[in-house]
């Protein structure tokens, strides 16, 4: 079977599409996670490619599906942003040897394909449809919902996973080289941290409304505090340390105003959701949650690094498309998990809601209120990547958790959990789902 | 003769994600001897204060590497040293803040800590 990326089609990526024409009619069930770890230790059961079947089989057992019920499969092959295998490193053969082979040596260890999981869990005997997104999990949750709602699978499972190798994130690659190629010379600017971007951003974000980077403290705290009752996240896991106010505010600058907390760590993990038609979710083993829109943003910046115009630009036209999409508005959202990987965007894209009614200018202020998880107005209840690792599934798997409510001690009680949206991870770039408990 | 010694945790200390070389064993007997002890990382300050408490060590301070210069600031001492693994966090601030340079390996070689 040849799989490939999904094609443009698939993406609803314009405003005035109305609403979407599956909505309420794909329903997520089973969710599916690996264990997670801060770098892989060269072992082949806890490699990429191990955790990917782990998460798989995880959603497969907790929707209570077999198998052999499964007809498609909607991955993300690529399973770093900054972790790569040095060129001059042997590769690990008793890893590869492990595992049923493709003819690329680093499957399964430093990417991953369709033909890679199928050849090494044959009990996946039913996969007919298989694709290719790229990025995150965010835009494989947009096709996989497409894949379901068009028809050309009905039990489809989703996967994201994440590697992380000895050494330093981001030093390898393309960035220890002495050229680049292809247009990136004229993109990524040379020795600057991965946040720099946002914290450009932030910084004219603060200019423009007054604002400051220790406004911020009360969403980190919080995003930490969600996290650790994340027991599937890292920090849960590993190091289940709260933050204080003194942590956060002294903690060194990577970007000025972005410090070490306002990014998150990278880790090794996988994730997977079990995605249906709302009539066969019915049967299966969790509550349904469906799907009432995604949304594509596509946005091309005019330079480098996006102003702070467009990107609320931008983030405005995403949240109207939501809307559009879904046939709601914000009053229906009853709690939003957008992406956090940089803090420092998460508060755009709320202001690109209307969260609560806030406009632009106003979500550092709207931090200083009750934002917890018991009150009216829950932010981030998953605690994203802040609360749990580098992995842009957290927020997801915790959308479909409350609205199944089953997401513990992070289940939101202040309000009741009806809708919600997920999504990221950039401003100008990203994917986001709407998620319902209802199907109408 | 005063001296005082951070130690960076992780890659540093046997504790530490990675574990390093220098051990709690160590910073015990440098402590026997008077030495003013505590960490200097990028871990969460309160984090640092959990570790040592944890491990019923006692500690003098707890800072981040880029505060290092700080701790001359509260502390009068006549030597300052601070063990670390990083070339471009740890030996780059202690070189700043005035303070003697030790890699984690050096350190547990060193009769400060023996």
């Amino acid at each position: 079977m040849t799989t490939g990326y999904a094609p443009p089609s698939m993406y609803r990526s314009r405003e005035g599409m109305g609403v979407w024409e599956h909505r309420g009619k794909v329903a997520a069930v089973g969710v599916g996670h690996s264990p997670t770890e801060r770098r892989w230790d060269e072992n082949p059961e806890t490699s990429v490619g191990a955790w990917s079947i782990m998460a798989l089989r995880n959603a497969m057992a907790d929707a209570g599906v077999t198998p052999n019920q499964v007809d498609g499969l909607v991955i993300v092959p690529v399973t770093t942003t900054g972790a790569f295998w040095p060129e001059d490193k042997a590769l690990p053969q008793d890893v590869i040897e492990a595992f049923v082979q493709t003819d690329d040596p680093l499957d399964g260890i430093a990417k991953l394909s369709v033909d890679w999981l199928l050849k090494n869990m044959p009990e996946l005997t039913g996969i007919n449809y298989s694709l290719y997104a790229p990025v995150c999990m965010s835009n494989a949750l947009n096709v996989a919902a497409q894949v379901v709602g068009d028809g050309l699978a009905h039990t489809v499972l989703v996967l994201k996973a994440w590697h992380n190798l000895q050494g330093r994130y981001y030093q390898g690659g393309q960035n220890a080289q002495d050229a680049i190629g292809g247009t990136s010379a004229m993109r990524s600017l040379w020795g600057a941290p991965a946040c720099y971007g946002t914290a450009l951003q932030f910084a004219e974000y603060c200019h423009k409304y007054g604002k400051n980077h220790d406004m911020m403290t009360p969403f980190i705290i919080n995003s930490r505090r969600n996290g650790l009752m994340f027991p599937e996240g890292y920090w849960a896991q590993h190091r289940p340390e709260e933050l204080t106010d003194e942590d956060y505010q002294l903690a060194r600058w990577i970007a000025k105003p972005a410090n070490l907390f306002d990014n998150d760590i990278p880790i090794m993990c996988a994730a997977s959701y079990l995605f249906t038609t709302a009539e066969r979710a019915k049967d299966m083993k969790q509550k349904p949650v469906y799907i009432l829109n995604h949304v594509d943003s596509n946005a091309v910046p005019r330079g480098l690094t996006p102003t702070l115009d467009e990107v609320e630009a931008e983030c405005a036209l995403t949240g109207r498309k939501i809307y559009e999409g879904a046939g709601i508005t914000a009053a229906d959202l009853s709690f939003e998990n957008m992406y956090d990987g940089f803090t420092q965007f998460h508060q755009f894209h709320i202001e690109g809601l209307g969260y609560r009614g806030i406009g632009f200018g106003d979500a550092l202020d709207f931090y200083q209120t009750d934002i917890s998880i018991e009150g009216p107005n829950p932010v981030s209840p998953s605690g994203g990547n802040i609360g749990s690792g580098r992995s842009r599934f957290w927020m997801h798997t915790d959308s479909i958790q409350q609205l199944q409510g089953r997401a513990g001690g992070r289940q939101i009680t202040g309000v009741d959990a009806e809708i919600g949206v997920s999504g990221g991870p950039m401003p100008l770039g990203g994917n986001y789902t709407v998620w319902s408990a209802t199907p109408d | 003769m005063s001296t005082l010694i951070s130690f960076d945790i992780d890659g540093t200390l046997e504790i530490g994600d990675p574990p390093g070389a220098v051990t709690l064993e160590m910073v015990k007997a440098a402590r026997a001897k008077g030495i003013l002890t505590g960490s200097c990382s990028d871990r969460p300050m309160s984090a640092q204060r959990a570790i040592w408490e944890e491990h019923g060590i006692e500690y003098d301070f707890v800072c981040y590497k880029h505060l290092l210069a700080d701790l001359k600031k509260q502390f009068d001492a006549e030597n300052y040293y601070h063990v670390g693994d990083r070339d471009d966090l740890d030996r780059k601030y202690a070189i700043r803040a005035g303070f003697g340079f030790f890699w984690p390996d050096e350190a547990a070689e060193n009769p400060l800590l023996l």
